[in-house]
């Protein structure tokens, strides 16, 4: 892992080799007082929930997913006897052992039917009932409401804020302008773009041969290294006044030979949580909740690409040394025929946003009243909330 | 599917779409952009023709004094032209970014592609010498764009009487080899601008002339050349050869030879019939196909031919044509097209020209980090930060963003603004520019466009915005199902449709 600089104007002036946008949108910071932090990652593209925790104690799922699905005896890392770990996530496996990683399966936002990952990933960040309801993102709002909360003046050194730290609150925003790989599912819509052209699909095919991949698509060792970097970047950022940091991780959209290229993602997200816990030191780590999320799950069965469509019921990831883990939480809905919704997608039994809610009231008090009216409206959220106790 | 007149108005004569900008409604709305587009003035030279004349005069008077240091420590002369070569580099740099802007911000996309093609017709080179840095954009401003709505004649005498065609073809080198100030100089002809003239400028290359019409030609020309002091054209009796010049058959010239000479050989190289069909062939080629319809050229001569070369009736001879509207996208977009199209579509005019410029002491900036980072823990270095410096970091940004899509990007995929590779301009076919390599800054250029300034863009209704009806089923399918938003923008910008035109 890379050091990162630990000053502020040192790590603007070296911000050109710091990580790339599609790998990472901007990171974006919040100080606040008090001890406790929170990160939040959010996994772009439809993150595939049931690759990445596969329920292989289901009967149905090897056979709904005939490719992709593992069991413990190919290699799935199993975690409590129903579900298992994507090897892919193989370097997580010990914060599981040390219960500072939780899984919760069947989650969504109130987003249904359309599965844009535009509108699902504004509902998601913006963290209101509808598409476009709310124009700030939840994070944000939440700054307002955090007690001995401090303003401070927002820094936005490169492109915008993501949205779900974008609003009338003070954010500093530092972001790479370094060159832009394409994550490995971009290249399939970009490959797409150009099938119907054939001068256009040949200067693509060329240019992702050889010489011309390092171009176009992000060499994954490097892409991985970025990843650190980031990680590293907003572990020690939150040592410092920091409080909230927020980044994305893209490459989920996994239409096409999901198998081999679900790996990279999977590896980038491990990758991020680690460095994260190295960068922290075992104190901060000791308060930091990390929560990734995505805009919606991806289809039950495999579809005839080896790949999987976009679905409704996802999978978040806890992980910190504040958090209660090594379980899997929500409430399982099962994957038999009459369980699915729509007779596709894994059926959403919980709302990731009272994730998000448990953790602001756990980390930063902020009051469930706020929580369910300012930042979270339309969610039903108290202190009974299942949540509480991851 | 045939697209609409308004989506092949914009990106077929264009720079594309910009949102919140009138669209001609028909062909005499498109065509009256030349004269809304000459009256508009261009944004370059800085500060006007005037200024940059005196610019001209004081750096000849700077480059001459250097010369003239003569003995002095030569560490010194260096130095100092290295700096005086830094302020015009950097003068040159705001004109060209103008000239970006010029083309990104005016709502004359016909004029402002026309004025593209007219440049590069008569190409010139600001690589040429130092001057040229400050000439060359002068050029455009005052030789091309005024000039290329009239007759061709006109358009004709002010490129071949510019400076910058003087310097760039070594006009202002040639001297008649019998002339007495040839004779005394003992220097001679210089055919360079003679044999573009007739290969580029007018006639076309394989039209028919030949060495012998070349080298009379250049005979002709002689005496034309400039004055060294402030860089103006000037004609020279002393230099020009003396007798009669035979071109195309025509005699030119005689004992005593006046201005006039060459005059009367442009305007018969302007009239002549090879001349009206190599250029309606280069127009249809550049704005309608690479192999463009006979029919069409023939209209367009007949035309011409009928106006005495009224190139704003040649032009409505092309947007009349049937052929003008349909087969859309048979053409690639060049870089400019592509840098400017782009930026347009999303509505980026306003950054690129507010960051245009940095003048901030950058280098002092980007220096200072070892204080701070040495004095160890992170919490000392999360300190607020000295709000100026936040203010130059960010205006550092975001200068460094706005050339990186502009100039820089236009160096990265092989059209930098008023550096072409010949004097034939550049390179002209599709295949010339979609490669695999272009294809590849394309994408890095759409990467991280769409990044600087996905805020407040949705892919979908940028990709209704950007193509309208030109967009294919399967891009508006892509788009739409991007996994997010700075993808979405970048495959409307990668797209086949967004890259031809």
């Amino acid at each position: 892992m890379t050091e990162i600089v630990l000053s502020r104007r040192g790590f603007l002036a070296s911000a050109c080799c710091l990580a790339a946008a599609p790998v990472f949108t901007p990171v974006t910071f919040a100080a606040m007082p008090g001890d406790n932090r929170f990160v939040t990652i959010v996994l772009r593209g439809a993150m595939d929930g049931l690759d990445l925790v596969q329920p292989y104690g289901d009967a149905g799922f090897a056979g709904l997913r005939p490719t992709l699905a593992l069991t413990p005896d190919k290699g799935l890392i199993d975690l409590d006897g129903h579900f298992g770990l994507n090897p892919a996530g193989a370097d997580l496996l010990p914060l599981w052992k040390s219960k500072e990683l939780a899984f919760v399966h069947a989650v969504s936002t109130p987003y249904r039917d359309q599965r844009s990952h535009f509108d699902g990933q504004d509902m998601l960040e913006s963290g209101g009932e509808h598409v476009a309801e709310e124009k700030t993102g939840w994070l944000n709002r939440a700054l307002a409401v955090i007690p001995r909360s401090d303003a401070r003046k927002a820094i936005d050194v490169n492109t915008s804020t993501e949205l779900i730290l974008s609003g009338p609150n003070n954010v500093d925003v530092w972001a790479s302008d370094s060159n832009l790989g394409t994550a490995k599912d971009e290249m399939q819509f970009l490959m797409r773009l150009y099938a119907g052209d054939p001068a256009f699909a040949k200067a693509m095919e060329e240019a992702t041969r050889a010489n011309g991949a390092a171009m176009i698509a992000e060499p994954d060792g490097k892409r991985g290294e970025k990843i650190a970097d980031v990680a590293a970047l907003a572990g020690n950022m939150l040592k410092g006044d920091y409080r909230i940091a927020s980044f994305s991780i893209t490459g989920w959209d996994t239409h096409v030979g999901q198998a081999a290229q679900f790996k990279r993602p999977v590896q980038d997200l491990a990758q991020a949580i680690t460095t994260l816990k190295t960068a922290l030191g075992p104190d901060i780590w000791s308060k930091t909740v990390v929560l990734a999320m995505t805009e919606f799950g991806r289809t039950v069965r495999q579809n005839g690409s080896g790949g999987t469509d976009h679905g409704t019921g996802g999978c978040a990831l806890l992980a910190g040394g504040a958090i209660n883990g090594g379980r899997i939480l929500g409430k399982w809905p099962g994957i038999g025929d009459a369980q699915l919704l729509e007779d596709r997608d894994l059926m959403p039994t919980a709302d990731v946003r009272e994730i998000a809610a448990a953790m602001l009231y756990r980390q930063f008090d902020v009051s469930p009243d706020d929580l369910t009216a300012k930042i979270f409206p339309g969610l039903s959220f108290d202190k009974s909330s299942q949540f509480l106790r991851a | 599917m045939s697209v609409s007149f308004q989506t092949m108005a914009a990106i077929r004569f264009g720079y594309g779409f910009r949102p919140g900008e009138a669209q001609p409604e028909d062909k005499q709305a498109l065509l009256a952009q030349l004269k809304l587009g000459v009256e508009a003035k261009p944004t370059f030279p800085d500060g006007g023709a005037e200024a940059c004349r005196k610019r001209i005069g004081d750096l000849q008077d700077q480059l001459k004094e250097i010369r003239q240091e003569a003995g002095d420590d030569d560490e010194q002369r260096r130095n100092r032209r290295r700096q005086l070569q830094r302020q015009v580099q950097r003068g040159f740099q705001r004109d060209a970014n103008q000239r970006l802007m010029q083309a990104v911000l005016s709502p004359n996309g016909f004029y402002e592609r026309l004025a593209t093609f007219w440049t590069n017709h008569f190409s010139t080179s600001a690589n040429k010498s130092l001057p040229m840095r400050l000439i060359v954009p002068l050029y455009e401003a005052e030789a091309i764009r005024p000039n290329i709505g009239g007759p061709f004649r006109d358009l004709l005498r002010a490129a071949t009487e510019h400076p910058a065609m003087l310097i760039y073809l070594d006009q202002a080198q040639s001297q008649g080899p019998d002339s007495p100030g040839g004779m005394r100089q003992k220097k001679g002809l210089n055919e360079n601008l003679g044999r573009e003239l007739l290969e580029l400028h007018t006639l076309g290359a394989g039209s028919g002339y030949t060495q012998a019409d070349v080298r009379s030609a250049a005979m002709v020309l002689t005496g034309l050349t400039i004055d060294r002091d402030d860089i103006d054209v000037a004609f020279r009796p002393r230099i020009s050869e003396p007798g009669q010049h035979t071109v195309l058959g025509v005699s030119y010239g005689g004992d005593r030879r006046t201005r006039k000479d060459y005059l009367a050989m442009l305007d018969d190289l302007a009239a002549h019939p090879k001349t009206a069909e190599h250029i309606c062939r280069k127009l249809s080629i550049h704005f309608i196909a690479d192999q463009p319809a006979p029919e069409m050229i023939s209209a367009m001569t007949d035309v011409w031919k009928r106006t005495d070369g009224d190139l704003t009736a040649v032009y409505g001879a092309m947007l009349d044509h049937p052929a003008a509207w349909r087969d859309e996208g048979a053409k690639a977009r060049q870089p400019f097209d592509f840098v400017v199209a782009g930026l347009r579509a999303l509505n980026a005019g306003s950054f690129m020209e507010a960051n245009q410029d940095n003048d901030d002491d950058a280098d002092a900036m980007m220096a200072a980090p070892a204080k701070d980072a040495d004095s160890g823990n992170g919490m000392n270095a999360m300190a607020p930060p000295d709000p100026a410096d936040e203010d130059k970091v960010k205006r550092r940004k975001a200068f460094q963003t706005a050339r990186a899509l502009g100039q820089g990007a236009l160096r990265r995929m092989g059209q930098p603004i008023w550096l072409p590779p010949s004097p034939a301009g550049f390179e002209e076919t599709f295949d010339a520019w979609i490669t695999a390599s272009q294809l590849a800054e394309r994408l890095a250029w759409a990467r991280r466009a769409s990044a600087q300034f996905d805020k407040d863009q949705d892919p979908r209704e940028f990709l209704k915005a950007t193509l309208a009806d030109a967009a294919r089923d399967e891009t508006i399918r892509v788009v739409s199902q991007a996994p997010n938003k700075i993808s979405g923008l970048t495959l409307v910008l990668a797209s086949p449709e967004f890259n031809r035109r």
